[in-house]
């Protein structure tokens, strides 16, 4: 399984699709500094394909004013949770 | 496990650095050892020694040097990305006609080479991109 990890809000640019077509089934998506604007209720439907599989950080939506407004489906991770996620990974591919 | 960072963005212009740091700190914490972390492209500027940032802000390369001390954390500086951009250490700087380093220990310059160590030598290498 590998970690998939983005910094950049659908709205703003679209690598988003290269990393959901780089996705395998069971990989998991981490959004971490603007990428955490696709968590939003507004925004989640890009990541349709792997809602069950979706993650934010949760200090980067604090740093945004947007905990607690995220997405149901999404999964909120502190930092500690963030390496958590990367032990649990063989590795860790990056998006920008 | 053995955790390598590869740090793109630049300091106090993108998120990069502070979210490297971050994590780099949770890495620690969590009992795993972060071997390296590697400045690539405009991240050689977290190894500017002579950077001043206001006193209300952090100090990202004292912080990273802080890593090091604590940690025994390697500081890898791509040296082309470092040379082109004015970050040279006092050997580079002597070799160059400088009059002035910009660079220091624990922060080292070195190649690409490394890089693909710290690929093959941890167990995980964390990227943090602008």
């Amino acid at each position: 399984m590998i970690l998939h990890i983005l910094n950049r809000a659908p709205g703003t640019s679209l690598v988003y699709r290269d990393a959901l077509a780089g996705m395998g089934p069971e990989d998991r998506l981490l959004l971490i500094e603007d990428g955490v604007l696709g968590a939003l209720p507004a925004q989640v439907r890009h990541f349709t394909p792997v809602l069950d599989r979706l993650f934010a950080l949760r200090e980067d939506l604090a740093a945004r004013g947007l905990e607690g407004h995220c997405d149901a489906t999404v999964q909120v991770v502190d930092v500690d949770g963030f390496v958590e996620l990367t032990e649990e990974a063989d590795k860790t591919v990056s998006w920008f | 496990m053995r955790y390598a960072l590869l740090v793109q963005g630049a300091p106090y212009s993108q998120q990069a650095s502070h979210s490297a740091l971050r994590f780099a700190r949770a890495v620690v914490a969590r009992g795993h050892t972060l071997s390296s972390v590697f400045f690539y492209h405009d991240g050689v500027y977290n190894a500017a020694r002579l950077a001043a940032p206001p006193q209300d802000e952090p100090h990202l390369p004292d912080a990273w040097c802080e890593l090091h001390a604590q940690h025994g954390t390697m500081l890898l500086v791509c040296i082309a990305s470092a040379l082109r951009r004015g970050l040279l250490d006092e050997r580079e700087a002597a070799r160059h006609g400088k009059s002035g380093h910009s660079l220091e220990p624990p922060f080292e310059l070195t190649g690409l080479g490394q890089l693909i160590d710290l690929g093959q030598a941890c167990d995980r290498l964390v990227t943090f991109s602008p």
